[in-house]
């Protein structure tokens, strides 16, 4: 059964991963990470994701018209010139406000397989 | 339209780590800082709650201001009540419930290395608070029941530190952390997130942050950043008796209640 480590690791076997953290969106607090960190700092890189999940997951713009989940927002996603970041939201039975950050090379990621992978793995790090 | 909306919260704040070396000793308590030094196995009691360290690590922190693993896994139904208690009765601590649990195959090893991290960041921030009387550490043999996950003295101290830079950036006064809450008169109140409302939801001029915190099944930290947010935003404010502040006249003008929530804020500083 996967601990937050194994979770990570399995994530930067995906193709192109560079760096990879499991983030608490409320404090900003890394609980894991695995790879390089995005700006070379991964404390500041997990603050930093941490502003724009929590903005994503508070707004009401960007929730379903049934918002009944918490969060209402399954990922964000950011592309640039050479990288992808996928921000997926870790649904979990306890009250909770974590997400996985996953840094995805541009040339050698593939955003959709990794948004779908990433959606399972975090299911399987805390539902078994 | 004009959108009414809540204070942004502040930039989560990153700690100049170059600054923390200068300092004498870098952290929040020497006393912790030596016992990691010396690799020691034991309980430091200190006014707030407790610190387990294994081999000058922490393994399990506990503070009756923050709700334990039991507290996160059984608000919500992750556990029934009675599959927790069961599980604790048989270990010595909540780590060691937990690990019980995983075994058994009632908890996924994701889920509980998660709680177990966010209880003890949480309990620690309150732990290392500062504190009026002096901490004692108990040292204990090794084979205590099994570790979740360790965490180094200065990774919690670092956290710590940022933590209430964090708490203190969103609203430097600390009067609502502790004492009960009551929703303030406000004419219209800001839209509120989700997370917020659940709690403004239980507040009811009895139960305090720690309280709320516990019935909701959240971190105290987390819910703490609300109520800050909330205090901020006006929406809240402490229900206790404030000490009567002579010669002001009481007023519900909305200027002059935020001119006075300024000023107790200034005065916090």
């Amino acid at each position: 059964m996967p601990g937050i480590d194994e979770c990570l690791l399995e994530v930067m076997q995906l193709p192109g991963a560079r760096g990879a953290a499991l983030v608490d969106w409320t404090s900003g607090l890394a609980l894991g990470i695995a790879g390089e960190s995005p700006g070379g700092d991964y404390e500041t890189a997990a603050a930093e994701a941490a502003e724009l999940a929590r903005l994503a997951a508070e707004h009401r713009a960007f929730a379903p018209d049934d918002d009944i989940t918490d969060p209402p927002v399954e990922d964000v996603i950011i592309s640039n010139r050479d990288s992808y970041h996928v921000l997926c939201f870790v649904q979990t039975s306890f009250d909770s406000s974590v997400f996985l950050h996953l840094w995805l090379a541009r040339v050698e990621g593939n955003l959709a397989l990794a948004r779908i992978r990433l959606g399972e793995m975090t299911g399987r790090l805390v539902l078994g | 339209m004009t959108a009414v909306t809540t204070t942004p919260p502040p930039r989560l704040p990153v700690r100049d780590k170059a600054e923390a070396r200068d300092r004498a000793w870098g952290g929040v308590s020497p006393m912790l800082t030596r016992l990691a030094a010396e690799r020691a196995t034991g309980v430091l009691v200190r006014e707030r709650g407790t610190l387990h360290l294994a081999e000058g690590r922490v393994v399990h922190a506990e503070s009756p201001a923050a709700p334990g693993l039991g507290a996160l896994l059984t608000a919500h139904g992750t556990l029934d009540a009675d599959t927790w208690r069961q599980a604790a009765d048989e270990a010595t601590e909540p780590p060691g419930a937990g690990l019980l649990l995983v075994a058994r195959g009632r908890l996924t090893r994701g889920a509980l290395e998660l709680c177990h991290l966010e209880t003890l960041y949480d309990a620690a921030y309150f732990v290392l608070a500062p504190s009026s009387t002096p901490g004692r550490f108990r040292y204990t043999g090794p084979g205590r029941s099994g570790a979740v996950r360790a965490v180094t003295v200065a990774a919690l101290e670092h956290e710590t530190l940022r933590r209430r830079d964090l708490l203190h950036r969103i609203w430097p006064d600390p009067a609502t952390d502790e004492a009960p809450l009551l929703r303030a008169d406000t004419v219209a109140l800001p839209g509120l997130t989700a997370r917020q409302r659940a709690v403004l939801h239980l507040v009811d001029g009895v139960r305090t942050a720690p309280e709320i915190a516990r019935a909701m099944g959240r971190p105290a930290f987390h819910t703490l950043v609300d109520v800050r947010r909330l205090a901020a935003a006006g929406v809240l404010v402490r229900g206790a008796p404030q000490p009567a502040a002579p010669a002001w006249p009481e007023t519900t003008d909305p200027d002059i209640t935020l001119l006075k929530r300024l000023r107790d804020a200034l005065e916090s500083l």
